[in-house]
């Protein structure tokens, strides 16, 4: 059987260069498109803080105490800031590596997954082999990103070999790397806490400070984690390679249009392939920094969701690496002004709320104008259907 | 079963079925139907005979519902109707068994021809309707099988079942036997027979098959360019006449009517004076083709290759074909004959299950991406949207879309010279792109067709692959692009020109191969060309 | 030894219950071609409504009818915002997720409730048979809901017009499209339906089993579900068995410590991911996925 590529996605991918407008006519500021577009996202976003106000209002509680709350808890001071930043961090590398594969055409969404078995790996590394020291860090940081890869490897493998769906297997293999870290945890030879006997889920050692990833400025100073230049680093990186070399031009035509792409000689096992791996990588390394620079131990429920809102960071930024830092900062600082609500009796769960709220408010915008872009293509199809009879 | 509005007045046996008056229907600047006159009787198998653009679709689509007409009429059984939309047609009556097949895979048979009506399911009822019907025709279907488990041939018994349900008066089939195999065709003609003799019902069967139209219909009408130009019984008619009727005498000034042996060569003419500027009176003085040197290194060797589609069919069937450097190789057909598959061959898309490419006399590797690309075969593939060109990227990404590498230093694409490129490449060829960082989708689809010619030609390529170049684009467009394909023969590349369009191959080519269900049936130099030949041999048969 | 058996087999009907109401609905959403991740949140949505519902209303039935509200809230915003919208599925799915956990966790700290837990219901006769006469008969009365509700999906599904058009959604919607069927609006009433019986489940979970409200009570019970879904090929009989083995294999996690067994229980809670994967690998044949799941529709695109 010979091989006949299926058609090109017939939609661009969230992100896709422009909508076609070109060189606009000139007009009355506030009617042109742009300004719409902000305008709507404005009322968007306004809409959806309005909601959790609503929310924390029926609920009595005071909207106003429990937004500066917020506010103090991540960019008030600079304590506060410097969590932020801690926070944003692997957020920021999961969305780099998440652009990647989308640019590619292929939607992973497991990075919860690939983000724990990278920590484990690392929490591996950091723990057991001595003498510590920096080397050993590193070797740790290494570990976890290559553990990330493997993960993700499996996804790439089972669709290239198998033929399954990438949606499908990332999004099962979270679970099942969910429990591989629940049984390292509690089996000694792996990584489960020295000193304690029984089968009972425990967390793992604390890593020894010659392994914890240095911070630079002190609390309650300006403070942030290393982790943040690796991130900013990778983030700049994987954007540059995506966007300026002729490596990430291929990928973006294999994202667009497979055909094309092979007639031009991508392979879509190989870039493919490669893209889904690097974003596995990038949750692995992510988790690796969550574990040395903020957590410094391995428990169960390590992930803490930041594969999945790394994931959306990517998908809110529409794809574009240098949306991702700002939206990575905004995730950030709404997961450490939830740390500070605490302290006003307001359940942390309101950060959820809001975080949830927001990115359905970013949702809405670019999907009401795509809408109306079809509706507008429609009718012009019709017209240019019954001109081509 | 719904009968719908029908005429109810007694029929007329002197009415035909169905009948058009000076049917028109234009589309911007092209005329698409010129006051055609149709008369379909009952009883018969009537044949609409043309080429491609001979209006034979938009005819069909008026007595659908697809189109409304400019002005005409169309009458039912002598009775005149206004068809508004497809559901409006088949409550008259009127029914298409469509060429690509609208099944659904995973559904058995009787889901699938149930799927368009409404109200409660009954399988049971709809599997007796189903088998009521196939055992009236002999047609061998079984509403239980999965879609999926059919041959190409079964699904379309499924259609024309799924069409009988509807109990039509006029049966229109579109190109029916371009998919099945010979038994199969002749066995489809078997229940067409049966259809209009025991049931006084009308077919009207489209077709470029002249055996066919010979054979199994009663009536011929046959299209051109917009207006029916004959209508006859086909028991008088031969072969030639038909290719003749078909391609026409009175064409166009681009035609080269050399070929025909009609205008006067002076002697002392060589080869280089072909052109239709040389000898039509009045007509603008173009660039001729000097014509490759006598025997030429062959630049692009296709050798029995054999292809089949992901359901079965047959794409490629044995076919060869050699280009060889500096000439134009026309490759004639109807739509529909393996062209595709010949372009996606020829762009590494499509691998082969047997059969050999070589280029300059090195063998391609079919399986590695872009393999064709790197040897130097450039395509300008049939449809441009779907795989010439990235609509969603810029119009300077477009160009360099081959080789990036070209514009970058180091792995790094640098935008500047890219854009430079770019721009010399538009001023090159003329292309309408004030923004070239702007989507490529903002361009005219002439100006798009023109991005993807020279990203091609800027490559230096051995061998140069046009496939229906010149589809969608207007006059000015079309000369263009014309006068870029010799250019680029004269320049020493191996140009193989695919295309429907006989005037556009007459025109530029100087040797003419036809291609016919996957394979080359015939070919001969411009200087030998003759329509007949090349009509008949378009047609199926071997000349 | 006969004793230990119906207990666990009661214990597998209880955890399979609320996954078979979910898998239904996930069933009907996938066959029309919406690869829907927002079960958790239908399913947790349903279980807190439902305890809430029961304690307003101090009837622990209206209760189900509140949890059904809930997940049917869920689907509908899932529905507006993917298939009307065109928003990314995936998108709405996990944050819906995000916000189902978050509004329930919340209202939970701030609402106060004393839910209700519906009864037992076992039918004579029937509850009599050995070993499994017990955990088929004689449980709470919503679980009985189920032995009619399979049928009549099956039904709807296979042999009503209207499951028909879903599954040509699913399969093809071009030619849905070209049929005249609307495949969006299709999608966004499979959706809402998913949302229906999958906040069924959960208030099934919560007002029937439980008879409480815990935090994140269904703790990740919507995500077994699409590997139920999977697992089972996408048909109603793979459906029943995957939930019915996947049950079981929690249930006997529950039960062989105290057996005296140790099987590794990661290996057990990860059992349903794995084989959903092992059967997408290796069954690939036979396991048909709908053909256009997980791609959006947008008539006339290319």
């Amino acid at each position: 059987m010979s091989t006949v590529l299926p058609a090109p996605r017939a939609t661009a991918p969230a992100g896709a260069a422009g909508d076609g407008s070109g060189v606009q006519p000139r007009g009355q500021w506030w009617t042109s498109p742009r300004f719409k577009t902000i305008l709507l996202y404005v009322v968007s976003i306004a809409v959806g803080f309005g909601l959790s106000a609503v929310l924390v209002a029926v609920t009595h509680g005071s909207p106003s105490k429990v937004f500066t709350a917020m506010f103090d808890g991540s960019v008030r001071s600079w304590g506060s800031l410097g969590y932020t930043l801690d926070n944003m961090a692997p957020l920021l590398i999961v969305a780099a590596g998440t652009i990647v594969t989308v640019r590619a055409g292929f939607f992973n969404i497991g990075q919860e997954g690939q983000l724990t078995i990278g920590a484990m790996c690392a929490a591996f590394v950091a723990l057991k082999v001595h003498p510590s020291g920096p080397l050993v860090l590193i070797l740790a940081l290494l570990a976890g990103t290559a553990g990330g890869a493997i993960w993700a490897g499996i996804v790439a493998l089972l669709k290239f070999w198998r033929g399954v769906d990438v949606v499908i297997s990332s999004l099962l293999l979270i679970f099942v790397a969910g429990q591989l870290l629940s049984y390292a945890l509690s089996s000694p030879t792996f990584l489960q806490e020295h000193g304690s006997g029984g089968a009972t889920l425990t967390e793992s050692d604390q890593l020894s400070s010659k392994v914890q990833l240095p911070h630079i400025g002190q609390y309650p100073n300006f403070n942030f984690g290393t982790g943040l230049i690796i991130a900013v680093a990778v983030a700049v990186l994987l954007g540059t390679i995506a966007t300026r070399t002729t490596w990430g031009y291929r990928l973006k035509v294999l994202g667009f249009n497979p055909v094309v792409a092979r007639r031009i000689g991508v392979s879509a096992v190989l870039f493919g392939g490669a893209a889904i791996v690097i974003s596995g990588a990038c949750a692995g390394l992510a988790g690796s920094i969550m574990l040395t620079g903020q957590a410094y131990r391995i428990t169960p429920t390590f992930s803490n969701n930041f594969g999945w809102n790394g994931l959306l960071v990517a998908l809110v930024s529409r794809n574009r690496p240098a949306v991702a830092v700002p939206v990575a900062f905004l995730f950030g600082a709404l997961q450490a002004g939830g740390g500070f609500l605490e302290t006003t009796g307001v359940p942390t769960d309101l950060v959820n709320i809001v975080e949830a709220l927001l990115v359905l408010a970013a949702v809405f915008p670019p999907a009401l104008m795509a809408l109306r872009r079809y509706r507008l293509k429609r009718s012009e199809q019709a017209v240019a259907a019954a001109e081509a009879s | 079963m719904e009968a719908g509005q029908r005429p109810e007045e007694p029929r007329s046996s002197a009415a035909p079925a169905l009948e058009a008056r000076s049917l028109t229907k234009r589309y911007g600047a092209v005329l698409a139907c010129d006051s055609v006159d149709l008369s379909v009787r009952r009883g018969e198998i009537h044949a609409i005979l043309g080429q491609n653009g001979a209006g034979k679709t938009t005819l069909m689509n008026m007595f659908l519902g697809l189109a409304r007409p400019d002005s005409g009429e169309i009458f039912l059984h002598g009775r005149a109707v206004s068809i508004a939309d497809p559901a409006r047609a088949a409550s008259l009556g009127l029914a298409m068994v469509h060429q690509h097949f609208s099944l659904v895979g995973p559904l058995p048979v009787w889901e699938n021809l149930t799927l368009g009506e409404a109200g409660r399911i009954d399988k049971r009822r709809t599997v007796t309707r189903i088998r009521e019907v196939a055992s009236r025709y002999t047609l061998d279907v079984d509403p239980l099988a999965v879609v999926d488990d059919l041959t190409t041939g079964q699904r379309q018994r499924v259609e024309i079942v799924k069409c009988l349900m509807k109990d039509p008066e006029v049966f229109i089939l579109d190109e029916p036997t371009s998919v099945l195999t010979a038994r199969e065709s002749i066995e489809l003609f078997r229940v067409l027979r049966q259809v209009v003799r025991q049931e006084e019902r009308a077919v009207i069967l489209i077709s470029h098959k002249l055996d066919e139209v010979l054979h199994a219909t009663d009536r011929v009408s046959i299209m051109r360019q917009g207006r029916l130009v004959a209508e006859r019984p086909t028991s008088g008619m031969s072969a030639q006449e038909l290719a003749r009727q078909m391609i026409g005498h009175d064409v166009s000034l681009r035609q080269v009517a050399t070929a025909v042996g009609h205008l006067q060569v002076q002697p002392t003419e060589d080869s280089d004076a072909t052109g239709p500027g040389a000898s039509a009176p009045g007509g603008t003085t173009e660039q001729t083709t000097a014509g490759p040197p006598e025997r030429s290194e062959i630049a692009l060797s296709i050798r029995d290759a054999t292809a089949r589609g992901l359901d079965g069919r047959l794409l490629l069937d044995g076919l060869s074909l050699e280009v060889r450097r500096g000439e134009i190789l026309g490759l004639a057909g109807v739509e529909g004959n393996g062209q595709k598959a010949l372009g996606d061959l020829l762009s590494s898309v499509l691998t082969l299950d047997s059969g050999s490419v070589e280029v300059g006399g090195k063998s391609v590797d079919l399986k590695q991406p872009g393999s064709m690309g790197r040897s130097g075969v450039g395509v300008i593939p049939e449809d441009r949207r779907q795989s010439g060109c990235v609509l969603d990227m810029s119009v300077a990404e477009n160009l360099m879309l081959c080789d990036f590498a070209s514009v970058s230093s180091r792995g790094f694409v640098n935008h500047r010279r890219m854009l430079k490129e770019a721009a010399r490449l538009v001023t090159d060829f003329d292309i309408v792109a004030p923004l070239l960082d702007a989507p490529l989708r903002s361009l005219s689809g002439g100006n798009q067709q023109r991005v993807v010619l020279a990203r091609e030609l800027s490559r230096s390529p051995d061998v140069l692959v046009a496939a229906q170049p010149t589809f969608g684009l207007d006059v000015a467009a079309v000369e263009y692009m014309g006068k870029r394909l010799r250019e680029a023969a004269r320049s020493g590349v191996a140009v193989l020109l695919i295309s429907t369009e006989l005037e556009e191959i007459l025109d530029l080519a100087d040797r003419i191969a036809v291609i016919h269900r996957g394979k080359i049936v015939g070919e001969m130099s411009r200087r030998e060309a003759d329509l007949e030949r090349i009509g008949m041999m378009m047609g199926g048969q071997a000349a | 030894m006969n004793h230990d058996i119906t207990t666990i087999l009661a214990s597998a009907m209880r955890l399979t219950a609320p996954l078979l109401f979910a898998g239904l609905g996930e069933y009907i959403a996938e066959r029309a071609g919406t690869l829907n991740i927002s079960v958790e949140a239908m399913m947790l949505s349903g279980a807190y409504g439902g305890a809430v519902g029961s304690s307003v209303c101090h009837s622990a039935a209206i209760g189900l009818l509140w949890g059904i509200g809930a997940g049917l809230l869920v689907g509908i915003i899932h529905g507006q915002f993917s298939h009307r919208l065109q928003a990314n599925t995936f998108v709405v799915g996990l944050t819906l997720n995000v916000l189902a956990l978050g509004i329930t966790n919340y209202l939970l700290e701030k609402i106060q409730m004393t839910p209700r837990q519906v009864g037992i219901l076992t039918i004579p006769g029937l509850s009599r048979i050995p070993i499994i006469g017990k955990p088929l008969f004689s449980e709470r009365w919503p679980f009985f809901l189920l032995y009619g509700l399979v049928p009549l999906v099956w039904w709807v599904v296979q042999r009503s017009r209207w499951g028909l058009e879903m599954r040509v959604v699913g399969e093809n919607p071009k030619a849905a499209d070209v049929t005249g069927i609307h495949v969006n609006r299709r999608r966004r009433q499979g959706l809402v339906i998913c949302g229906l019986l999958a906040g069924l489940g959960g208030a099934y979970l919560s007002v029937g089993e439980v008879g409480t409200f815990n935090s994140d009570m269904t703790a990740g019970r919507g995500f077994i579900v699409i590997a139920a879904v999977i697992f089972g090929g996408w048909t109603l009989r793979g459906l029943a068995a995957g939930c019915f083995i996947f049950g079981g294999v929690d249930a006997l996690r529950l039960a062989l410590p105290a057996l005296g067994y140790t099987i590794n229980p990661q290996l057990l809670i990860a059992s349903p991911y794995l084989l959903a994967l092992i059967a997408m690998c290796f069954f690939a044949k036979r396991l048909r996925q709908p053909a256009a799941l997980g791609q959006p529709f947008e008539r006339g695109a290319a």
